[in-house]
């Protein structure tokens, strides 16, 4: 799982955030969701960002995973400024270098499981038998090779978010973002996905989760405390 | 294209509504399409099938209305030996009443003709007319005065200009045949146009109400015209296609009309009906569809998908639409056919492929049209915004 191509990245680092900041002007005035944030993920990072609600930890992450614009400050991603990307190549980073994870697992319900892992990799131009050995991978790896040909509905949550895991892993992103993957599980299922997450990234995919859960933030090595749109602490361990 | 279909099948209900839609829509637009052609390609046809491919008359009016065209058979000879033209014949039109024997009459169209080449009907019973006062006779004259070939009948004529009653002439039957511009009720008989001229009064001999001539073998019915246009440059000569091309630019035009009026509206409701349904259907799934832009789906690709899944549509109903649409159009033609007194060989509805052509266009704009909205809600999609919307809504 891992990726040489962000590994030998030109500094070293997949993201680097400088004074980022996320205004949203709204009718009643602007609000600022993400306020002078600087970070920088390196490959094989492990990062929690926690906070109470509303204080921009999703705003952040969707930035780190470049589906949202600072509205101020620079963001690079494997060196280049993300602003200067057009849509479409930022899409074309987002398929091959960054793996999303969501709350709400937002499989595509009409496909089975094993399409849903190949979904991403027929979108980047992977060729068939290669798909069909990757999946059969990804599958196994989360540990439901048995339950290729089921479709979501068939599923539960937890196994749910496993299949949106081995989706998010498909094209070998160097980077897994992911906002709240526990948030719609019970403790003992939440367990079982972060288990599997520290796997993914013991394997060598940099991590960020936006959390809650006092246990999966606890396996991070770095763990981010937001309040207001700003950083107000980093731990690492 | 798949995945397109994977999503629609999704919504069984909500997709076959937009294909019956489409279906009943398309059946409609094919049969505008039929309609605005049709009356112009069936005469044309028919003008073929009897065989002339010039007419010559002596004003614009519709025959038998305009005045007669005098030396009529002299200048139908002069024609005749022109080296485009095959054969000549003059033809006169009048109405008369035939009677059996003291029986009731019935009224009937009288047609006269004089000249060389086949003439423009096809006996189906006996034979036809000689030199004599012979008269052939459609099936509905046959029928409603029941007169056979071998009877004899008398025939009162009323001819063009003429107001007083013109006494009896005695006529003999001698076929039944079919006239290829008669009315399905139609009442019709003929004879030479001497006999006619005769049964008229005698006093307009050799005039007539128009010429018809027939192309030689291998000459352009247009260059046949040109040349009898030569010969009797004071009269009005027009190929087949030159009559067809007036009927369009004259009376038919409100048909062309009526179905442009028809299909624009019908096409309207289907655009309306396949946006609705597919912006529903992208609005039950932006956060399924914010997740793929996340996971680097490029927009281009969601909205490809989109505009497939409008096409599916479409392309199923248009499919459903087309033994739809005959079957209607043949329902229509009865009845349109039933009111009008048109020749029994004219339709209303006639197929094309240039009908096909101008269906599968409307419908794949119709795909397209209908897909815009709903593709811009999908290529406009704020992907950050919409996926926290999802969690908190
Ligand atoms: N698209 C948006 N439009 C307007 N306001 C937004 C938008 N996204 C986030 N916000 C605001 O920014 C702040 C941070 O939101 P968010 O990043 O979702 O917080 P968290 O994920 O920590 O709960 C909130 O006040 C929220 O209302
Ligand atoms: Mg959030």
């Amino acid at each position: 799982m891992t990726n040489d191509s962000v590994r030998s990245s030109v500094n070293g680092c997949i993201v680097e955030a400088t004074h980022v900041s996320r205004i949203f002007s709204m009718p009643a005035g602007p609000v600022t969701a993400v306020a002078d944030v600087s970070l920088r993920i390196a490959p094989g990072d492990h990062m929690a960002i926690r906070g109470p609600s509303g204080c921009g930890k999703s705003t952040l992450l969707h930035m780190l995973g470049c589906v949202e614009t600072p509205t101020a400050g620079t963001l690079l991603f494997q060196g280049s400024d993300v602003a200067t990307l057009s849509d479409r190549q930022r899409s074309l980073l987002r398929l091959r270098q960054i793996g999303f994870v969501f709350q709400r697992f937002f499989l595509l319900p009409m496909l089975t499981a094993w399409e849903n892992v190949e979904l991403p990799q027929a979108e980047a131009h992977v060729s068939k038998p290669e798909r069909r050995r990757r999946t059969q991978e990804l599958l196994e790896y989360v540990g439901l090779g048995a339950r290729a040909d089921h479709r979501p509905s068939e599923l539960s949550g937890g196994e749910m978010q496993r299949v949106a895991i081995a989706r998010a892993l498909a094209n070998r992103p160097g980077l897994l973002l992911a906002d709240e993957p526990t948030g719609e599980l019970d403790g003992a299922t939440g367990e079982q996905i972060a288990t599997l997450l520290d796997r993914v990234n013991a394997d060598g995919t940099a991590l960020v989760i936006v959390t809650h859960d006092q246990g999966l933030a606890g396996r991070a090595t770095r763990v981010l405390t937001m309040r207001d749109g700003r950083i107000e602490s980093e731990v690492q361990s | 294209m798949a995945f397109a279909w994977r999503s629609l099948v999704r919504q069984p209900a909500r997709a076959s509504l937009g294909v019956v839609g489409v279906a009943a829509v398309g059946a409609l637009l094919f049969d505008m399409l039929l309609l605005s052609q049709g009356l112009v390609i069936s005469m044309r046809d028919l003008f073929e099938r009897v065989g002339f491919d010039v007419r010559v008359t002596a004003s614009d009016a519709l025959p038998g209305q305009g005045p007669l065209l005098a030396n009529a058979v002299a200048h139908a000879s002069a024609i005749a030996h022109l080296p485009s033209v095959r054969a000549a014949i003059a033809l006169r039109l009048a109405n008369a009443v035939v009677q059996k024997n003291g029986a009731r009459g019935q009224y009937t169209a009288f047609q006269g003709v004089a000249g060389t080449g086949a003439h423009p009907w096809t006996i189906l019973r006996g034979h036809d007319i000689g030199s004599g006062p012979d008269l052939i006779v459609n099936e509905n004259t046959s029928r409603r005065a029941g007169v056979q070939p071998g009877d004899r009948v008398t025939v009162r004529a009323f001819c063009s200009g003429d107001t007083q009653a013109l006494p009896p002439v005695p006529f003999t039957v001698t076929g039944v045949a079919e006239f290829p511009f008669d009315t399905p009720n139609g009442t019709t008989v003929a004879t030479s146009l001497d006999m006619l001229a005769n049964t008229c009064g005698g006093n307009e001999t050799g005039e007539a109400d128009m010429i018809l001539v027939a192309a030689r073998e291998g000459t352009s019915p247009d260059a046949a015209a040109a040349e009898v246009v030569t010969i009797v440059p004071e009269l009005r000569v027009f190929s087949n296609e030159q009559v067809v091309s007036r009927l369009e630019g004259g009376g038919f035009t409100y048909f062309r009309q009526i179905s442009t009026v028809l299909t624009t509206v019908t096409l309207s409701f289907a655009v309306l009906l396949i946006t609705v349904l597919l912006t529903v259907s992208v609005n039950q799934r932006l956060g399924e569809i914010a997740a793929l832009r996340a996971l680097g789906f490029s927009r281009w690709r969601v909205v490809a998908d989109v505009l497939c899944e409008s096409i599916l549509i479409v392309g199923g109903g248009g499919l459903l639409s087309l033994p739809l649409g005959a079957l209607l159009a043949a329902g229509l033609d009865r009845i349109l056919k039933r009111i009008a007194g048109i020749p029994a060989d004219v339709h209303f509805f006639v197929f094309e492929p240039g009908a096909l052509q101008v269906h599968l266009l409307l419908l794949v704009a119709t795909a397209i049209l209908a897909a815009l909205y709903p593709i811009r809600i999908v290529a406009r999609l704020p992907i950050a915004a919409t996926l926290r919307d999802e969690v908190i809504g």
